[in-house]
């Protein structure tokens, strides 16, 4: 069970300034995406970027903050999902700490990590607030012919969560992983305390 | 963006003078109370009561501006879809050919749409009456811990100088023969070379920014005096009880069968 020990580190005054940082890449990732108009969120590549430098704390932190930001400007809707932020933000802490980002295997690890994370959470939120809908149209399509197919709606629910995190969640890590790589090490470095110590 | 991003509006209202935590306590037990009532009666009452509040607040106008832009898309998808596959449809409500919406779907839809609602106008109350840097201020000096008040003031002030950034990146790409627009794959292509500057430019600034605070004493365990000073009365403090205390005797109603 080393991974609890990512929740162990206390936050220095690099971290805490990361976070912020993180919210802005959030922001600035999802509009981009819908300037060029394309059918994705990706509201969530900060968050990812922020727990893999600075672990589980950084990442649901900048989730948090970035969700209730935006549920107070623009989409109140957003405040009840940011838990699934804050979820995402320890899933991508806890594989930062792992360091799985300088396996291969655990870039895909991470996409389906945060994937699951994603859709699990989410499912329950939509229950509540839109019967099972996702309140994005192709997951709604989804949603309304599965139940229509005689599916209990629960599972309809997910599915229809599913079809819209599994390219955006893609894309999101993908974006994230490749940020990260193209980052310098001497940046790296600095957040190397976020990392399980290596046996050497 | 220039304005920044806080939707607050200049006023005089009580709301405006009232303290920060306790527009904070109604927005969240109007929230909590939205989803416990049990029928559109009920919470068609809360929204009234909501929207005369942003009446009093001399908002109501721009609120509905921006509210009606998060609720409209979500209220038609909740209708078609519930009023067409709710596995509770029984009564045909409307027939075109062979498409039906039934009675039952559209009844469920039509209360969550409301419960929605009363989410989006009572966040949208808060937000047009307060200042989102006295709201932080408040919670710090109620017991939150400073530095996550800096984070949220912080990230206030960093989300428009982002998105400035990203427009002078566009752009500057664009001048470069970067296409943002024309088929889903070419957006697609152009949303890394848009991104990866914005994310690397802002995220280098951040060590340089952390020194800075460091050397004014950020990182200390000391106890912060606050400058603002934000008037509390005990008629106040009564109503945040009040409030926050009729969400769980609504939901113990519930339990014991009201419905």
């Amino acid at each position: 069970m080393s991974w609890i020990n990512a929740f162990r580190i206390r936050l220095n005054t690099l971290a805490i300034v990361l976070i912020p940082v993180c919210v802005a890449i959030n922001w600035g990732g999802h509009t981009i995406a819908s300037t060029l108009k394309l059918p994705l969120f990706l509201d969530s590549i900060g968050t990812v970027l922020g727990g893999l430098l600075a672990g589980p704390w950084v990442g649901a932190l900048s989730g948090l903050i970035s969700n209730l930001i935006s549920s107070g400007t623009v989409d109140p809707i957003a405040a009840p999902y940011s838990l699934v932020s804050v979820l995402i933000g320890f899933a991508a802490g806890i594989a930062g700490y792992l360091s799985w980002q300088r396996q291969r295997w655990g870039w895909l690890a991470l996409y389906l990590l945060v994937f699951l994370v994603a859709s699990v959470a989410s499912t329950p939120l939509n229950l509540a607030l839109f019967q099972g809908q996702t309140g994005v149209p192709f997951g709604d399509a989804v949603f309304a012919a599965l139940v229509k197919a005689g599916l209990p709606t629960w599972l309809a629910a997910y599915c229809g969560e599913a079809v819209v995190d599994l390219p955006d969640k893609l894309v999101t890590v993908g974006v994230a992983l490749l940020v990260y790589q193209g980052l310098p090490n001497r940046f790296r470095s600095l957040f190397a305390l976020y990392r399980r110590p290596q046996p050497a | 963006m220039a304005r920044g991003l806080s939707l607050y509006a200049e006023g005089e209202s009580p709301l405006h003078r009232a303290h920060p935590l306790t527009k904070g306590v109604l927005t969240l037990s109007a929230i909590a109370l939205a989803f416990a009532l049990p029928s559109i009666g009920w919470v068609a009452g809360l929204l009234a009561a909501l929207l005369a509040l942003a009446v009093v607040a001399g908002v109501l106008r721009r609120l509905l501006a921006v509210a009606v832009v998060v609720l409209l898309p979500i209220t038609v998808l909740l209708l078609v879809v519930q009023g067409l596959v709710n596995p509770a449809n029984r009564t045909v409500a409307i027939a075109i050919g062979p498409v039906a919406l039934y009675e039952e779907g559209l009844a469920i839809a039509a209360l969550s749409a409301l419960r929605i609602a009363c989410l989006v106008v009572a966040t949208f109350l808060l937000s047009f009456t307060t200042r989102p840097a006295d709201l932080a201020e408040a919670l710090v000096q109620r017991g939150l811990s400073p530095r996550i008040g800096y984070v949220i003031q912080s990230a206030l002030q960093i989300i428009p100088q982002t998105l400035e950034a990203a427009v002078r990146i566009q752009d500057a790409q664009r001048a470069r023969g970067l296409e943002t627009e024309g088929g889903l794959p070419r957006r697609a292509r152009a949303y890394l070379p848009l991104l990866l500057p914005l994310v690397l430019s802002s995220l280098v600034a951040t060590q340089e920014r952390a020194m800075a605070l460091e050397v004014r004493g950020f990182g200390r365990q000391v106890r912060r005096i606050s400058r603002r000073v934000f008037r509390d009365s005990l008629a106040q403090r009564l109503l945040r009880w009040a409030l926050a205390l009729s969400v769980p005797a609504v939901v113990g109603l519930r339990l014991a069968g009201w419905r």
